[in-house]
């Protein structure tokens, strides 16, 4: 942890009359959806890896409430990038910044999951045959996303331009997570032995883990903390709850190499597996699991591992504890 | 994760006054359980581009600087092919090291360094791809290197010493493409900047490194047979992202006959080459990736581009039936393919667990092959009538090359040296008896510390060791010293030392017109290629790798030479077959014609 966060007091916080989840749920009664605004940079780490960062995301709700949640994120850019939160009916217009110093190339934000038109497809005329819809220094770039029914889940978002107008820049770091949520505010989950609705106002801790290479990317939001804080938790992080905390798990691969995603001692349901529950899913480029558990139920509390099981992405280290405590 | 940085994250996640820093402090700890892991502070990526094998994407060097508590990520995300990450020489007593990845793949390492001073890093298939981090304590003054540094071989020595002074003018000149020797140029000049560097509390500049030597280039006087194939590994391609070339040259008159770019879209470090009988076909190895590319040897047109496996090194024939052996040294096997415009895969011969074989080489009677595993400290032999196996130990670190001679002895190369005590050494094999003989000092006369070498066997880090087809000598081209040694192999006694070029690395025997043969030695971070008598036993010329009228060739000029394939090949046994098809209209009128310069000699009567 090496970088400073600009000085706001805790009063800002507590100015903020948000509560997250509560808001998006309170809103999705509500015929229409939000509609977000959101800027991102993309931005040179002190490594040297590429990443984006959040500059302001601002939230207007149907009932025209508006509301800004620029301090639900860390400051600076992180890996994976902000994640964004939406919900079935919400739509967002996502500009992008660029802030790569020394760069002239472009810079992109290809999204997956939700709707968009083609020229919200963050690839280069090359590809779409239309436009390059990237950033370049000094001219932004706005993409506008709608959450539509059906899209519901964990979704990528990555350039598609950077250094190579086919591929981008998403192994330099240049990723992140968009979530959308089910309008029903409701996600299943294995508890206590059984397949219920969880209400996702009762999850309290998520966890963001990207499977790039043989390195695990991690972030926490944390729904405890008024107003939500997304918490920048890099390489094969601990993540930690409380025995007997629902908590979500977001878990998404990048790059070349296939994972298997092990829990130990948790299990969790996967659509379309006999049977239902599963302790180990198959993770490749871009695909993911996203799933929710009982922090330590019928095991108790413990630094429960997880890692990838195909054994040399052990061995290279590909691992980290989720400690659950009393 | 410390408890410091944790402290700071849950400062980052809630900025407090500092009255209620305590309590609510407390809070957060409560509130947030997770801990973070490691963010690196510096990455390095390796890459396929020459000079930049690991790339600071700051910089883009291959050297970083961090703090101690700091972490460096080293990853694969900008290559073709897999590597190892490895160390090469390290901090004594550095916590968490020394970094070695077992067996090549795409893995990452996020390594923390505790202790300030130098660390190197490579990879164990292709060995001279290297990236340093400096852990500088940024109280003291000047960059921070060490007392000592503890190499890959075992031995621990002073960073004052000859070796490490070698070690470190190796690195600087090999990971910068504008610090190689052009001889285009008057002189070959190394100039590294007045960077204070602090080896134990002595401070001296970086610039003590520097040197400056004249550049002369100089023609052979006695022409050779045929032509000679050098694999210009380093060359930048117009329209490729990849590098490299195969440079043609005639030998009769010592000039360039033309550069083999390989297909449209890469061919990818080009590396070692092989032909058929006909010699109407070239094999070429990417190195750097998957494949093995089959151009014509005359047009330079491609037939045929293939994946055959990670990392393909060397390629040789079976001058028996004219089956081809491909290495794939980021495996543990041999490929088996018939010759001709589409090689076709037979199979596999496994080399072992984990060896990675680099430079194999086939007996000239067709029997046997021998495989140097670069990444196990062994060779295996296989008999290739039946296909058996056999690994035998040899304790050498990172056997690169191998090389037999008629009587079936065979000298292999151990890049590294063989521990604890030989920082030199070519292991000698009893292919028949299936046992290792000897170690044979390569560096016996030289003093690592002070530098001096009183006698002929100075030759560090040995990387291909032919014996002449006349069998009496191994020339070995060593990368570290510069120097070729010539090691008579009646007494096994390095009998000459003579100054190669920087990155010396390939060497193979062509014939000489009128009778004898010139060994041929290309230089990884030089463009010229050295013809060495092996009658005189010196240097009869420098051939430059620069064809100025190739304008495709954007970068590098002339530069990377690795594998060297004069034709007609040297060996007797190698050449037989080809001088079987003289008259049957099978090979070409330019070939039939330099068979009838290989004189009686030659032909091994």
């Amino acid at each position: 942890m090496r970088r400073t966060r600009p000085q706001c007091g805790l009063s800002l916080f507590l100015a903020l009359s948000l509560t997250w989840p509560g808001a998006l749920l309170a809103a999705s009664a509500a015929s229409a959806g939000d509609q977000h605004l959101i800027t991102l940079k993309a931005s040179a780490m002190p490594s040297g890896q590429l990443a984006y960062e959040m500059v302001s995301h601002k939230v207007k709700s149907s009932t025209g409430k508006e509301s800004d949640l620029t301090e639900r994120y860390a400051s600076g850019p992180t890996i994976p990038g902000p994640t964004l939160v939406m919900k079935e009916g919400d739509a967002a217009e996502v500009t992008l910044q660029h802030g790569i110093d020394d760069a002239q190339l472009p810079v992109s934000i290809h999204v997956h999951g939700v709707h968009y038109k083609i020229d919200s497809d963050g690839t280069m005329k090359l590809l779409n045959g239309v436009a390059d819809e990237a950033a370049f220094p000094g001219r932004p770039y706005t993409y506008k996303w709608t959450a539509a029914p059906g899209t519901a889940g964990t979704w990528a978002y990555h350039d598609h331009a950077f250094g190579n107008p086919m591929l981008g820049a998403e192994d330099k770091g240049l990723f992140g997570t968009l979530i959308v949520n089910p309008a029903s505010g409701k996600v299943p989950a294995l508890i206590d032995g059984k397949v219920v609705d969880v209400d996702l106002a009762d999850i309290k801790r998520e966890f963001i883990l990207w499977m790039h290479e043989t390195t695990f990317w991690g972030q926490e939001l944390n729904h405890i903390i008024e107003g939500g804080k997304e918490i920048p938790l890099w390489t094969n992080p601990t993540v930690g709850a409380r025995l007997g905390e629902k908590v979500r798990f977001h878990v998404i691969g990048i790059g070349t190499a296939f994972h298997t995603f092990h829990l130990h001692a948790h299990r969790w349901i996967e659509a379309g597996t006999v049977g239902g529950a599963v302790d180990t899913v198959n993770v490749g480029p871009i695909s993911r699991t996203s799933f929710v558990v009982k922090a330590g139920e019928g095991v108790g509390p413990g630094d429960w591992h997880y890692h990838c099981h195909v054994i040399q992405h052990m061995q290279s280290g590909m691992m980290g504890d989720f400690k659950v405590v009393e | 994760m410390n408890h410091t940085s944790f402290l700071a994250l849950a400062l980052v996640a809630f900025p407090l006054t500092n009255a209620a820093n305590a309590v609510e402090r407390a809070k957060s700890e409560d509130v947030i359980i997770s801990r973070p892991g490691v963010l690196p502070s510096a990455v390095l990526e390796m890459t396929d581009e020459p000079g930049k094998w690991f790339k600071d994407p700051k910089s883009g060097g291959s050297l970083v600087v961090i703090k101690p508590g700091q972490a460096v990520l080293i990853k694969m995300t900008d290559t073709n092919t897999d590597h190892t990450i490895t160390s090469l020489l390290w901090q004594p007593g550095a916590a968490n090291f020394p970094v070695d990845q077992e067996k090549p793949s795409n893995a990452s390492v996020t390594q923390t360094f505790d202790k300030p001073g130098l660390y190197v890093f490579t990879c164990k298939v292709h060995p001279y791809m290297l990236g340093a981090v400096v852990v500088d304590d940024p109280k003291t003054e000047g960059l921070d290197i060490g007392s000592e540094i503890q190499l890959v071989t075992g031995a621990k020595v002073p960073t004052t010493s000859d070796i490490a002074k070698k070690l470190l003018r190796t690195f600087f000149v090999g990971t910068t493409p504008a610090l190689w020797r052009d001889y285009r140029t008057p002189n070959w000049e190394v100039k590294l900047p007045d960077l204070p560097i602090n080896l134990a509390g002595s401070v001296l500049k970086l610039s003590v490194l520097n040197f400056s030597e004249p550049n002369a280039l100089l023609q052979p006087q006695t022409p050779g047979v045929g032509e000679v194939w050098v694999d210009t590994q380093f060359e930048g391609v117009s329209g490729k992202t990849k590098h490299g070339t195969a440079t043609q040259i005639d030998a009769s008159n010592w000039t360039i006959k033309q550069k083999v770019k390989g297909v449209e879209q890469n061919m990818n470090n080009p590396h070692n080459m092989w032909t058929d009988a006909t010699y109407k076909y070239i094999y070429q190895t990417e190195w750097f990736d998957k494949r093995l590319t089959t151009f014509d040897r005359t047009s330079g047109k491609v037939y045929n581009t293939q994946v055959v496996g990670q990392n393909p090194s060397h390629a040789m024939s079976n001058p028996l039936n004219g089956m081809l052996y491909v290495a794939i040294n980021g495996e543990d096997r041999v490929l088996k393919l018939s010759p001709g415009e589409f090689p076709t895969a037979l199979g596999n011969i496994n080399t072992g667990p984990h060896t990675g074989p680099h430079g194999h080489h086939i007996t000239d009677d067709g029997k046997y092959m021998i495989t140097p595993n670069a990444l196990a400290s062994s060779v295996t032999i296989v008999d290739l009538a039946s296909e058996q196996a056999t690994e035998i130990p040899t304790g050498g670190v990172i056997p690169i090359a191998a090389w037999s001679d008629m009587d079936h002895k065979a000298y292999v190369a151990n890049l590294l040296g063989t521990p604890p005590k030989m920082l030199s050494s070519l292991t000698v094999i009893d292919i028949d008896g299936k046992k290792k003989i000897k170690d044979i000092d390569l560096a016996e006369n030289y003093d690592p510390i002070s530098g001096e070498h009183k006698g002929e066997a100075y030759g560090l880090g040995p990387i291909q060791t032919p014996v002449s087809p006349d069998g009496k000598y191994v020339v070995s081209a060593n990368f570290l010293s510069t120097t070729i040694t010539i090691l008579d192999t009646k007494t096994d006694k390095v009998v000459k030392s003579l100054p190669c070029e920087p990155g010396c690395h390939g060497v193979n025997f062509g014939l000489k017109k009128g009778g004898g043969y010139y060994a041929y030695v290309a230089s990884k971070f030089a463009n010229d290629l050295l013809v060495f008598d092996m009658d005189k036993l010196d240097i009869a010329g420098r051939i430059l790798l620069v064809d100025p009228k190739d304008g495709q060739i954007t970068g590098n000029y002339g530069m990377g030479g690795q594998g060297v394939l004069p034709l007609p090949l040297a060996d007797a046994g190698m050449l037989a077959p080809t001088l079987k098809l003289v008259g049957t209209g099978k090979l070409s009128p330019e070939v039939e014609g330099w068979l009838t310069l290989v004189t009686q000699q030659q032909r091994g009567n």
